[in-house]
């Protein structure tokens, strides 16, 4: 049987980068990854990107990228699930892979968000959402503000509950010399920041910004190779109950036990979205995941909250911090763990992946 | 963005009205109209007018715009349960954001949505507000 192994991974870190365009960010993830890995015999690239043809007005993207890395003749698809598109992208490779159809597949992430005021990118994302909502002017935001408004009185918790994700999260980017925002912050700051949507702060958003990450997915096992266990997904609609039934059907799908030993890392488009994550797949009771962080092993880079957020590009983020420590290269917050549950999402939970990774 | 006379055409079933859709299989209310149950699949489903009429069971405060939709700001966005069973997210005008209250009725009520003022073009849409009485 044929196994898929992660063998090298690369990224920049996640900021506003004026000076470059979408294929720079690229080229700059690329320049790390070169000499680290024999990248000869690669057989195909997996573009993962959502937003390039509304944000950078760019169509056929991953071949220009192809190109643009000397890779000209490679053949290369570009995967959107919108911000899941890391999943799908991996999803893809791994079945290509695993199927013997290839053997080594580069798979890159990149979004470069930062280029237009967030009236403009706010636009681009609520282009997720129902025909009715997109031409009604409603954001993310505000559906995420209501399924936080409803934990709220589900679960009787104040607004000071959802702090503690921002503030774990800061904490854990401090470490991380890719993170976005490397600063701490406490409870006033969080709670006295700027209203999106209420009770939605700033504090509470995913921190979005430009970025490129890039893995080589390859069916040979090297030294510092990672195996993917398992990738299942799964698709359904948040329920203002509130629940993200995509994340609790990954639960069942992968059947993954959660020891000290496993590191964790979730899509935290919003704090509530974080709560829901940790609740949904099991491992913390309903209503309280926010009070025992501390406890878990979890988004040990900061996450989208700190890290940053490189939209259809994060997952690939969140897989290459997961990589890194499983091999015990992360440059961040080390944990002692030897296997990985990795949950790559759009920003409301409609597609979900749970990727298990194992050294 | 610039508006698209094909395109308001077309999205009257959910600008204009609120067209949906009922499963004959297991219940479920879709909106807009869809020809499959969002819920089960089936095609066993027949479209019918929603009547507007509904209460709004949460809502936010949202202070941040989308292009184009500046002009709404501070926009109040509601979570309303509708008379036939279905729940939608839509905008609420005309409150009083010191007086809204969760579990207040709301009614639906056409409104300006979005001006396109390079070709001069409006669109319309379904929005709610608190019902009289
Ligand atoms: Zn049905």
């Amino acid at each position: 049987m044929t196994e898929v192994y992660i063998n090298s991974s690369s990224m920049i870190p996640i900021d506003r980068y004026y000076e470059y365009d979408i294929y720079d960010l690229v080229v700059e993830a690329y320049k790390n990854f070169e000499g680290e890995y024999d990248l000869n015999n690669v057989d195909l690239i997996i573009v993962a990107n959502a937003y390039s043809q509304k944000l950078n007005n760019s169509s056929l993207i991953a071949p220009k990228i192809a190109e643009k890395i000397g890779k000209p003749n490679v053949p290369a698809i570009k995967v959107d699930n919108a911000d899941a598109s890391g999943g799908a992208a991996l999803l893809a490779a791994y079945s290509m892979i695993k199927s013997g159809m290839v053997n080594s597949i580069l798979i890159v992430g990149v979004e470069k968000q930062s280029d237009y005021p967030s009236k403009y990118l706010n636009d681009a994302i609520a282009t997720n959402l129902d025909d009715y909502m997109y031409y009604n002017g409603i954001s993310s935001h505000s559906i995420a503000a209501l399924l936080m408004r409803q934990y709220m009185k589900k679960y009787n918790v104040d607004r000071n509950y959802f702090a503690n994700w921002a503030i774990k999260m800061h904490k854990n980017a401090i470490e991380n010399p890719f993170a976005y925002l490397r600063f701490q912050v406490d409870l006033n700051t969080v709670i006295n920041s700027q209203i999106i949507s209420d009770p939605i702060r700033l504090f509470d958003v995913g921190a979005r910004a430009d970025g490129a990450a890039i893995l080589l997915l390859s069916s040979n096992k090297t030294e510092s190779s990672v195996k993917i266990n398992n990738i299942v997904s799964a698709q359904a609609r948040y329920e203002f109950s509130p629940s993200l039934p995509s994340v609790k059907m990954l639960r069942n799908k992968l059947g993954m036990k959660f020891t000290e030993k496993t590191g964790i890392e979730i899509h935290d488009s919003y704090s509530i979205m974080a709560a829901l994550m940790l609740e949904e797949s099991g491992i913390f009771e309903n209503g309280k995941s926010l009070y025992n962080l501390d406890s878990i092993n979890v988004n040990l880079g900061g996450g989208l909250k700190a890290r940053g957020h490189a939209g259809g590009a994060t997952a690939l983020y969140q897989l290459a911090e997961a990589y890194m420590q499983l091999i015990g290269s992360f440059k961040g917050k080390k944990a002692n763990v030897d296997n990985y549950l990795v949950i790559s999402s759009d920003d409301l939970g409609i597609v979900s992946y749970g990727i298990s990774l194992s050294r | 963005m610039k508006i698209s006379p094909p395109q308001v055409w077309r999205n009257k079933r959910f600008m204009y009205k609120l067209t949906a859709s009922k499963c004959e299989s297991c219940g479920h209310v879709n909106f807009p109209y869809s020809s499959y149950c969002a819920k089960c699949g089936s095609k066993n489903v027949k479209k019918i007018e929603i009547s507007g009429k509904g209460i709004l069971e949460s809502y936010t405060v949202s202070y941040q715009s989308r292009d184009g939709h500046e002009k709404g700001l501070p926009s109040v966005i509601g979570l309303v349960r509708l008379d036939e069973g279905v729940e939608i997210v839509a905008p609420i005008v005309d409150a009083d954001l010191d007086k809204l209250k969760e579990g207040v009725k709301v009614e639906a009520t056409l409104r300006r949505v979005y001006t396109d003022s390079y070709n001069g073009l409006i669109q319309y849409g379904i929005k709610f507000r608190v019902a009289e009485g």
